[in-house]
């Protein structure tokens, strides 16, 4: 089980090369602008990770979208990203 | 649980097209480096990365290099594991015979597979 | 577990330099080892000694030489992406006849082949990009 991070936001294509990276077991991190994946309107987009997927607490915060983020994605502070580069064997990052 | 056990070294993942940018240089570097120090490097073409491979490349106006003649010494430092994304060629109308290297085709499952298979996988 | 963390963006131009700095304090706090973070393409602007940003903003540069001086961690600049970029610590800005230099210890200029040594001895590597 690996982990990755995304820094980009849905639009950019660099979230389709992190999903064809992705194992069936991968968890996906959001971070940066990549937060702004985490609105429901976006659900769609990360179908294919869904209950494997991750936004950083702080990044959504500083964005104002931390009440705006969809349930099911799951809040993690830095401390939880770190937990999960400690959990999945290697981490890998897209930006 | 399975623990997937990589089973080759690094994979350095280069998805930028040349000249327009250092990053195809800077990750081509990462490579041969590694392969210097003997390690066992694959490289992914991925996105506009598969424009890297494109034959006739030259000099830029200004004497820049670009990164065909780095490409071309990669079999001298005894990196053979050339892989491109499948649907990257697809979509820009390319196919491998007209790359300047051999190379293999992936689709995106086989990408997964291989970010999977190393130990250490680096995005450029 | 032993980390390595690789920066590839300069200060103030992305976000990704105050990940980088938040992630690796926060890889210390929770006892972890932090082996080098390596500076890379344009991440290696994050050595650069002169800068002097608005004092209400974070210095980064500081930022980073605090964490390297008082958590032993190498910070490590990849000489032939800091050379072009006009970042020369002491013996280099000598070496090319340049007066003045812009990197200076703890951030320490070596080859790539550090890049690929951290990355494969330590347990993980966690990449910052733009």
């Amino acid at each position: 089980m690996l982990l990755h991070t995304l820094n980009r936001p849905p639009s950019s294509r660099v979230l389709d090369q992190a999903l064809a990276g992705m194992g069936p077991e991968d968890r996906l991190l959001l971070i940066e602008d990549g937060v702004i994946g985490a609105l429901p309107a976006q659900r769609e987009r990360f179908a294919g990770v869904a209950g494997r997927l991750y936004a950083l607490h702080e990044d959504l915060a500083a964005r104002g979208l931390l009440t705006r983020c969809d349930d099911a994605v799951r809040v993690v502070d830095v401390e939880g990203f770190v937990a999960l580069t400690e959990t999945c064997e290697r981490t890998v990052s897209w930006y | 649980m399975t623990e997937d056990t990589p089973s080759a070294e690094l994979l350095v993942i280069l998805r930028h097209a040349p000249h327009g940018s250092s990053w195809l240089k800077e990750g081509l570097d990462v490579a041969l480096v590694a392969a210097a120090f003997d390690r066992r490097v694959t490289l992914l073409f991925m996105g506009e990365g598969v424009t890297a491979l494109l034959e006739g490349q030259q000099a830029g106006p200004l004497g820049q290099k670009g990164t065909a003649a780095t490409l071309e010494m990669l079999e001298m430092y005894d990196v053979d594991s050339l892989v491109v994304e499948k649907r990257s060629l697809d979509a820009l109308g390319l196919s491998g015979d007209q790359l300047m290297l051999p190379t293999r085709e992936v689709t995106e499952a086989g990408i997964a597979a291989l970010v999977a298979s190393h130990a250490l996988v680096l995005n450029f | 577990m032993r980390y390595a963390i690789l920066l590839l963006d300069a200060p103030y131009t992305s976000q990704a330099a105050h990940s980088a700095l938040r992630f690796t304090r926060a890889l210390l706090a929770r006892g972890h080892d932090v082996e080098g973070v390596f500076f890379y393409h344009e991440g290696v602007h994050n050595a650069a000694r002169l800068a002097a940003p608005p004092q209400d903003e974070p210095h980064l540069v500081d930022a980073w030489a605090e964490l390297g001086r008082g958590h032993d961690v190498a910070l490590q600049v990849c000489i032939a992406a800091a050379l072009r970029r006009g970042l020369l610590d002491e013996q280099e800005a000598s070496r090319h006849g340049k007066q003045g230099f812009s990197v200076e210890p703890p951030f320490e200029l070596t080859g790539l082949g550090q890049l690929v040594d951290l990355g494969l001895r330590c347990d993980r590597l966690i990449t910052f990009g733009p």
